[in-house]
Parts: structure tokens; sequence; C-alpha cells
């Protein structure tokens, strides 16, 4: 007995018509997975679910019969409860105060001890041992994830929407998301499940639907797509060369790093980088790979010995980094990589200003740049003049990636390239990084997608607390060696 | 009602006078404490009223040991309304003199300390209700703005025009402002327009300003404060225009003074409203807790005209007013 | 781009639509000698406020701006007046006093970004600390009353407020230099885009290799500067200082931002837009001098209008951009 579907359904801005003729039913009990490129219309297939967009054209049906949601409310009412990517919490209230927000128990007076009863009890159910009065702020990302589902189900949510829930969570949190959804979905609970993380879809999803360019595509049961052939049709084509094939480095090293430490972070790491080499830092979230590159570049004090070329180098701030050959993309594209309200030109030259005037910032060159930029690493901007938050998520990574190339580093370190993005800009990137080894300059990347690393690098550093838990190569670069060191399981280091 | 004024000024200086043989009298008496609370200093007047206000404590102090002073200055109600309970919490206040930033808002604190059965002088602003004060002590608001309108009554012809700068809207300043107007009436003197100068410099010269470029011709300004006299002489000279019309102020500022002593054709007078009212309030206080005499009533200073004649005894050149 | 921006037209459409109501309502608005005054008088605040324009770009606030340019002003005449049995009554003496506002502006703007930047505590609360003990040092100084400039020399300095080319005095020339080199900077300057990076996002600033807290520290002392500058005009004008000046002026010169179209949150800066916004605040009250429209105890009310609304129709204008 289908919960939630969508019938027919068209939806146009302007003229432009988005999405044409979905169908898509939820069944209770279900994990139905939506997948597709950025800007298939995804999220305007959520938006209309949840209740904040009405279509153009077909309907919506709660059980049977035609519904128009009037706001994201109205829906929540209904039990249609959408988690987004970016968390709805209170950061400086508790977790019972969350959970009960809008709808508190007591009258003029707060009944605390009740909220906090049935906030523990939930949270019991959904086996996260959370204290109901800790504060969100206080929380990881996961336990907010956690909290916001305890949210919906105290809500009596019958049909929950998931916006890339694992984007956010390290490896091993992700197995307690899979054990959530394994848990709702014995409880009837209907789940409509969109991510990038083709594998996760295919372990968790009961049934696919694929969707391009604003149409269904393909629609599958559990088994019947394998990854490559979902990407297949995501992309409309196969994707045989997805990782571009491996180099060959230089013997020759380009950075040399011993003893290097973050204070309570990142402990007396030591390593090399060849020329031509990339290099992959595996590792779990709060492992210290973000920290131990930023320290590295000067964004956090450090200690230690770098040398670049053979030659000492001493690195106190990130224009020192910029000075040795050094250049570092951020993980967090939207708060440290990019003025989302800023155009693309202001963006792209902000950290190399100096090249452009010495007083007087000469436009025309900055324009050249952004000309040059945009071909080199195929940024598509519908409008030169927009501001760099309208462009998609793989646009604005391709766009950090040429503001990070712009001070011509020989040496890149990239945080988690794909992050948010869809199969064929991850492919385009990858082409770029391999691009960039060829040329002789010498790349890390640091990814929490155990795939990405393996596929990418040539060698791969593992990180545990803080320390380097081993390396592996060739061969031995498996997905259950890199967990082994990782996790701290006892495996072959070298 | 001048009359009546002055004859109570009279009878103030006259009960100064005895002043020192009642100080021989109470030698080894107790120790008394009086609060004395005013507005901060932020513009010239209360300036002045500051500095005689703790000029006329240090020499209290000095005459009376067995009196204690405590002052405290508050810049809005709110305060001056925790400061006095703060003298009566705190520092166990005998006598209270009180200058109330407004009227309304203090009235009820000043009544607790009045039931309290401590002595209350309040000064030139009334509370809002009456019959709490012991001692009233106070400058003459009407008579402030019908001397200065007498002033000009009799030394304009008929059809002149006048401008006019007011203070803070305030009721004082409509009481002034009141005045003047009724001492204009009958006559041919035109005011041309009135605006707040907000009894500051800067305000004033704008506003003058303004009025230069509106009306081309003024005979007269009545600036009623002597920090505003000073912005708007500034905009005549600026607009060369001093041979045209005169300026009279107010409140006896030491500058103005001295250039009405010298006989500046642009200053013919000034109307006191001396910040020193302050001082008669203290000492009179202080004598309420030292002679035997009752000091209860009601003392309101009158306004006088400052003519170049009569301008030494208002020149006070220490005060910073 | 092509199509023309309301969000920085509309605070020039307010301006125009006032010099004409000026004009309609008395002839004598425009006058030279009235379009003197208010330009002459526009000159402190806008001043400040072209500084103000950075210091909020940049994210900050600064709420000491009146006290000091009242602090400044005093300890310029004291200078001067120290100076005057040493040094004469000439221009030198002068001199001294003017190096001391400006000198004193970079120190005041230096203490105000150094706490700021170096002991990280909230512009607002740096500020308003900043602020009482400009006020109450400046009170101090004159001992409750004014300090007045020795009459020689105040005959001698008054022409660099009174005096200038023709018609057009100096207060004024300066005023539309600050303005020029400012709109330059802002604009054209690699501090400029800096300033805007670090109010728009100082994490992606600091990412960018950008040395947010000394580009922070200098929008301060440039806004101190500044200040020093507008006394250097200003002392010449009445030849005093007392607790009285320059009360609220760090109200007016925010006000005058935000007409402008400078976001309060920071990240977008308009020093055009800011002379736009003093000079609409200067006329209001010039307008209502003249015009006796309303009664005078409701001035204040019509500039809350009026500031109210400039922010109105570029919050209008930004929801449809959203869209």
């Amino acid at each position: 007995m289908t919960i939630l579907a969508l019938q027919d359904v068209s939806k146009s801005f302007g003229p432009i018509e988005v999405l044409h003729d979905v169908d898509l039913a939820l069944e209770p009990g279900e994990v139905h997975a939506l997948i597709g490129e950025n800007g298939a219309g995804k999220s305007t297939i959520m938006k209309i679910l949840g209740g904040f967009l009405d279509p153009t054209k077909g309907q919506v049906l709660l059980d049977g019969r035609q519904v128009i949601f009037g706001s994201g409310p109205e829906a929540e009412a209904a039990g249609v409860v959408v988690i987004h990517q970016e968390f709805n919490l209170a950061s400086d209230l508790s977790v019972a105060a969350n959970l009960f927000l809008g709808r508190e128990i007591g009258g003029w007076r707060l009944d605390h001890a009740a909220m906090r009863k049935q906030t523990s009890e939930l949270l019991e159910r959904l086996h996260s041992p959370i204290a109901p009065e800790t504060l969100i702020r206080d929380l990881s990302v996961p336990d907010r994830q956690m909290v916001e589902i305890g949210k919906a189900l105290s809500r009596n949510a019958r049909v929950l929407i998931m916006d890339e829930p694992s984007a956010v969570l390290t490896h091993r949190e992700v197995g307690t998301l899979y054990e959530q959804i394994d848990r709702l979905r014995v409880e009837g609970v209907a789940i409509l499940y969109c991510s990038h993380r083709l594998d996760e879809v295919a372990h968790l999803a009961d049934r696919i639907t694929v969707l391009r360019d604003g149409s269904v595509v393909r629609r599958a049961m559990r088994g019947e797509l394998d990854e490559d052939s979902m990407a297949a049709a995501m992309v409309g084509r196969e994707l045989q060369d997805f990782y571009p094939p491996k180099g060959q480095p230089s013997p020759e090293p380009a950075l040399e790093v011993s003893g290097l430490s973050v204070p309570g972070r990142v402990r007396d790491v030591g390593f090399t980088l060849r020329k031509g080499e990339v290099l992959g830092i595996a590792g779990l979230v709060g492992s210290g790979r973000t920290e131990l590159a930023e320290g590295l570049v000067g964004l956090r004090a450090a200690s230690g010995e770098i040398r670049v070329n053979g030659q000492p180098v001493a690195i106190s701030s990130l224009r020192d980094a910029f000075d040795a050959g050094l250049a570092y993309l951020t993980e967090d594209r939207k708060e440290a990589g990019l003025l989302l309200n800023k155009g693309l030109r202001e963006n792209l030259t902000l950290a190399t200003l100096e090249r452009f005037g010495k007083f007087r910032l000469d436009t025309v060159a900055e324009d050249a740049a952004l000309d040059k930029a945009t071909g080199d690493f195929d940024i598509r901007a519908p409008r030169r003049d927009m501001v760099a938050g309208k462009l998609s998520g793989g646009n604005q990574q391709k766009l950090l990636l040429a503001k990070t190339m712009l001070p011509d580093p020989q040496i890149i370190i990239i945080d988690e390239p794909t992050r948010g993005i869809d199969v064929g800009t991850k492919s385009q990137i990858y082409a770029f990084i391999r691009n960039l080894s060829a040329e002789g300059r010498s790349v890390i990347v640091i990814s929490s997608e155990m795939t990405e690393v393996i596929g990418l690098a040539d060698r791969v550093l593992v990180m545990r607390e803080g320390r380097l838990a081993g390396q592996v190569e060739g061969n031995a670069m498996t997905e259950d060696n890199i967990v082994r060191l990782a996790m701290g399981v006892a495996g072959e280091a070298a | 009602m001048k009359r009546r004024s002055l004859m109570k000024a009279a009878a103030l200086s006259a009960v100064m006078g005895l002043t020192a043989g009642a100080a021989l009298a109470q030698e080894e008496a107790e120790k008394k404490v009086i609060g004395v609370s005013i507005p901060s200093a932020t513009h010239g007047f209360m300036g002045g009223l500051n500095w005689h206000a703790q000029d006329t404590i240090e020499r209290m102090g000095k005459v009376y040991p067995n009196l204690e002073f405590v002052l405290a200055t508050a810049g809005d109600s709110a305060k001056q309304v925790s400061d006095i309970e703060d003298m009566m919490a705190t520092r166990n206040i005998d006598g209270l003199v009180v200058l109330p930033f407004e009227s309304e808002p203090l009235t009820a604190p000043v009544a607790a300390v009045k039931e309290a059965g401590k002595f209350v002088t309040v000064v030139d602003r009334g509370l809002s209700q009456e019959g709490i004060e012991d001692l009233y002590v106070a400058g003459d608001n009407t008579a402030f703005g019908r001397v200065a309108g007498q002033y000009f009554r009799d030394n304009l012809e008929p059809g002149s025009k006048i401008v006019v700068l007011r203070g803070i809207p305030t009721t004082l300043d409509n009481e002034r402002v009141e005045a003047f107007q009724a001492a204009l009436e009958g006559s041919e003197i035109e005011i041309l327009d009135m605006e707040h100068g907000n009894w500051n410099r800067d305000d004033a010269f704008t506003v003058m300003q303004d009025f230069l470029s509106k009306y081309p011709e003024i005979n007269a300004v009545w600036a009623a404060d002597d920090d505003m006299a000073i912005g708007v002489l500034e905009a005549i000279a600026a607009a060369g225009r001093e041979e045209e019309m005169w300026v009279i102020g107010g409140a006896g500022m030491k500058e103005i003074v001295k250039r009405i002593m010298d006989g500046d054709p642009q200053l013919p007078v000034n109307v006191t409203y001396p910040p020193a009212l302050i001082s008669a309030a203290i000492e009179m206080t202080a004598l309420n807790f030292v002679s035997n005499a009752p000091m209860t009533g009601r003392f309101i200073i009158g306004s006088q005209l400052i003519t170049p004649e009569n301008a030494e005894q208002f020149h006070f050149p220490d005060s910073p007013y | 781009m092509s199509k023309p921006d309301l969000h920085t037209l509309g605070p020039l459409v307010a301006l125009v639509a006032l010099i004409v109501l000026g004009a309609l309502l008395n002839p004598a608005f425009l006058a030279p000698g009235n379009i003197t005054n208010v330009l002459a008088r526009s000159a402190f605040i806008g001043m400040i406020a072209v500084g103000m324009t950075f210091v909020i770009t940049a994210g900050g606030l600064d709420l000491s701006v009146g006290s000091m340019a009242a602090f400044l002003a005093g300890i310029a005449i004291i200078a001067m007046n120290a100076a005057l049995p040493g040094m004469g009554e000439n221009w030198g003496t002068i001199l001294v006093g003017m190096g001391v506002a400006v000198l004193g502006g970079l120190v005041a703007g230096y203490l105000n970004g150094a706490l700021i930047t170096k002991a990280r505590i909230e512009p607002f609360i740096v500020t308003l600390g900043t602020m009482g003990i400009f006020r109450s040092l400046v009170t101090w100084l004159a001992d409750g009353g004014t300090l007045s400039l020795d009459y020689g020399l105040r005959t001698l300095y008054r022409p660099v407020y009174y005096g200038g080319i023709g018609w057009i005095t100096w207060p004024i020339i300066t005023f539309a230099i600050v303005a020029f080199a400012g709109e330059w900077i802002m604009r054209h300057s690699r501090f400029g885009r800096h300033v805007e990076a670090i109010g728009s996002n100082d994490r992606v600033a600091r990412y960018s290799a950008i040395d947010v807290n000394r580009i922070r520290l200098m929008t301060y002392m440039l806004l101190g500067l500044l200040v020093g500058l507008a006394t250097v005009l200003y002392v010449p004008r009445l030849g005093s200082a007392s607790g009285s000046t320059g009360v609220l002026w760090e109200l007016e010169a925010i006000a005058a931002v935000i007409i402008g179209g400078t976001a309060l949150k920071g990240g977008t800066g308009r020093v055009w837009g800011t002379v736009v916004g003093v000079l609409i605040l200067s006329l209001i009250d010039n307008i209502l001098n003249l015009a006796d429209l309303v009664s005078p105890y409701l001035n204040g009310a019509i500039q809350g209008v009026i500031i109210v609304l400039a922010v109105v129709l570029q919050r209008e204008k930004r929801i449809a951009e959203e869209r």
C-alpha cells in the first residue's frame, strides 16, 4: 500500500521545465533510493514531496488521495518529514528542547522532566546514548543527525526523506546510520534516500529510481543494478575510465616532512612526497588528516621540519606556503573556500591579488585569468557576473581548484576533492588531478571515500588518532587494509 | 512676583549670615551625612552646576567637620534613582539634596526618602507631587523667559523680526518659551520661527545657519542659553550678518558675561539662571543640621538682567561655566 | 548587470527627491549659501562615515567615533593653547594642533583595532567601552565645562572651516577628496578587495592567505585617521570642545553607511552610497528647518522613517534577487 506518491508530476520554473512526467511511489518498510547527477532534479522532487514546492502539473498522492501541502510544516503534520543536509537544529538548545521545539510539554511552566524522559526513551529506541540535556553544539555531526532522525520519529513520521545523509559521516558512523535505517524500515517507515555514493545505494536500497535531466530513466529493484550500471544510467554513457590510469612518479622527493606536530591534533608525522606523485591520505574523520594539511601550509600552529626540493623551509603562514610552492584546497568549500556571495572573478583571484596590479587592481587581467580558468577547468557558468554560490557544487569545486592553482604551486594538497559532487564532474576532477602529476607536480589527496583514494593515488598513507598508522602501496592498496590501519586493527603496516 | 522672589533672596542671604555663629555651637555633635544627587555634566550649564556643587561641598566640609557629604552624578533618571537608593542603603544619609533629572520618575523614590524621616531638599525641577520636600530651591523659569521677553519688547522697534532657539523639549523649556511669548504679546514684534537647538553649540549653529538662509531679515535672536548663543554668534559671523542683529543668551556663562562687561554690541545683555543655586540649596540643608533655625519652605531665586553696568558681580572666572 | 540596479539607485533617487522637495518648499534652499552650509556641515559625519564604511564592510563596528572626535578636539585645543606661549600665534601652532588630532585619531583607532583583533573582544563591546572612556576624558579635561581655543589662534584658524575656493569651502573640498579616495580604495585596491572578502567570510579570507587581523586593524586605524581629519576641520568652526561635542555622531555615521547600501553584517561596501546617505541625513534636517512642515518635535521621527524606508527598499530588491 503506497503511502506517498508522485503521479505524472512536472515542474517548471518560468519557461524552463525541470521535471518531466515523473512517477514515484514510496512504500512502507522500503528504502527507495533516488540517484542522479547534480541538476537531474532530485532536490526538486524532494521539495515537492516535502511540501516546499507545488508541482506545475500532475499530483501528489497521500494514501491514494490527492493532497496539496501548502508548506513544509503542513507536510510534516501529515507525517512526511525531510531531513536536510544542513541540519535544522537550534545549536544553543539541548537535545530535549530541540526534539520538542514548538510543541513543548507543559503549560506556562515547561515540564522539563517529562521532555527529558521522552527524549531518552526515543534515543534509546535509536540506540543512541545521547544525554537529553546535552547542547546540540556539543554533539558530533552524526549525533546531530541522530537527533534529527529522532525529531522526525517523535513527530510520527511515516515518510522520511533523507538528502545525502552520509555525506557528513565517517566510515564507522555510516555503519550506525545504516543500522538506524534498517530499524526504521522494520518499523514500516517509507524512506526516500538521495545519495551520490553508489556503493551505499547498492547496499541499502530496496528500489532504485535513476533520474537524468528531469526524467526517470531507470527503475530497478535491489540487486538488479551494480554500481557501474547505476553510474552509466545516470550519465547516459559508460564510464569505463572513471579513474584515470596511474602515473610514473619520479624517485626525486618534492616534499619531505619529519616530526610534524600540531598541538592536540597531530603527533610526529613524517613522510616523503615524490615529484609527479599522487599521494593519498586516508583515515577516519578526526584522525588528524585535515589538521596535518593545515599545519603543513601554516593555517595552524605546527612544529617539525619541512623540506621542499631538499631545501628546508619555514612556514608560519599560508603566504609562506605559497612562497615555498605549496597550495591547499580546503574540504570546506562553502565556509572556507569560496565567497559564495561574490563573483567568480573576485573568488578566483582572491588569494593572489598581488599578481594583479601593484596599486590599482587590473580587472582586465583578472577577466583574462577567469577566461583561462573557465577553459582549463571546464567551469560551466551560465553568466560571467553571477555569484559563486549560484554555481552547482561541481562547478564551485572546479572554481576552487582554479583558484588554488593560480599561484602555480608545485605541491598541491587537496582535501576531499569530490565531496557532494556528481559522478560526471568527479571523473573530470580525477582527470585534472592526474594531469597535474603528469606535469611533474606533486599532489596529496585527502579523502574519506576509500574507493577514491585507492582509485586515484599511487600510494596511500593512513592516519589514526593524530599519528601515521602506516602506508599501503600497489596491490596492497585495498579497502580492507586501509580500514584495518585506520581502525587500529592488527594488520600489515609499511 | 518679581518683588517676592527678590525678598526671598534677601531672606536667604540673611539666613546665611547666621552660619558662622551656628557653627561654633555644634562642635562635638554627632556626624550627619548629607547626600547630594545631581545630573552629570553633559552640557555647559550642568557643568557649572557640578562645579558649584563640588565647590560648596568642599567649603561646607571644612566649616562643619561633623557634616559628611556624598555626591553622586547621574546621566539618566534610572541611574539617579539607583544612586538615591544606594545612599539610603549603604551611606545611611540624614538629608538629601536632589536636582531631579526628570520630575515624574524621581517622585516616588524621593518620597520614600522623606517617609524614612530624612530631610529632603529639592532643587530647580519640582517633583510631580506637592508637599514631599522640606525645602525647595529653584530658579524661576517663568521669570527667565519674561525678563528676556521684556528686554526684546523694550529695545526693538515695532515690526522687528526675531527668531528663537529652544532647548531640549522639556516642561522647563516650555515654561520659559511661554513666558517669553507672553511678554511679547501685544507688541509689534514678530517671532519668525522657533526650533530646538538642544542647549548644544553644534545644534544651535546648524539651526541658526538654516534660519539665516530662510530669512533675509532678522533683527534679534533669543538663544535662551549661552552655549547656544555661542553657536548662533558663529553662524551669524559666518554669514557676515553681525551688524544686522543682536543675540540674547541666558544663564550667565563666564565668556558671555565677560563680553557684556566689555560692551560687545552683539551681546547687549544676558538673563541669569545661575548654576550657583545648587550652592544655596546645599548650604541651607547644611544649616538645617547645624543650627536650630528651621530651614523649610520654597525659595525661588529670580532671574535678573545682566547689563554691562552690573556684569562684574556675575562673573566667576574660576567656574568652568 | 546591464539593467539599472535599484539597490544602488534607491538612495540616489531619494536624494534627488529631497532636493526637488527642498527647492519647491523654499527658494532659499538652492541658494549657494545654503548649499555650502549643508555640504560643509555634512563633511564631519561624511568623512567619519567613509571610514565607517570600511570598518562595517570588514564585518566590524565602531561606536566610539563621536566621543573620539570630542576627545581629539579637546586635546588638539589643549595642545594649541599650550604651544601658544612658546611658538606664538602662527600656523606652526595650529599645525601642532592638527598633528595632535590626526595622530591621536590614529592611536585611538589602533587602540580599538588592537583590542578587537589581538584581545579578540567583540567590536560592539570594545567601542562601547572606548566611547564612554573618550566622552568622560573630554568632560574631565574640560572640568565639566568647555575647552576654548585662544581667541587669537581662533581668528587665524577660522578660515580652515569658513574659507575655501569661492563658494566651495575647505571642509567640502576635503570631504570630496576623502570620498573619491575612499571609493577608489574600496573598488580598485587590494586593500578594498580584502576588506570585502573579510566581511563576506573571514574564514575564506584566512584560507586565501589574507592577514585578516592586520586588515581589520587597518580599517579601524583608517577610521581613526578620518575622525582626526574631521576634528581638524571641526575645531575652527566653534573653537571649542565640550562633553556635548559629537554626541550621536556614531549613530549618524552608521545610519548613513546603511542608507547607502552597505550591509551591516559586512561584505559589501559602497562608499558612494555612504556619501549619498550622509547628504540625505543633512538635507532632511535642513529642509525641516527651512520649511516648517511638521512640528519640530517630529524631526527625529521623519529621519527614522527615511532610514527605515531606505533599508526596506534595498531589502525588497534583495528578496526579489533571491527568487
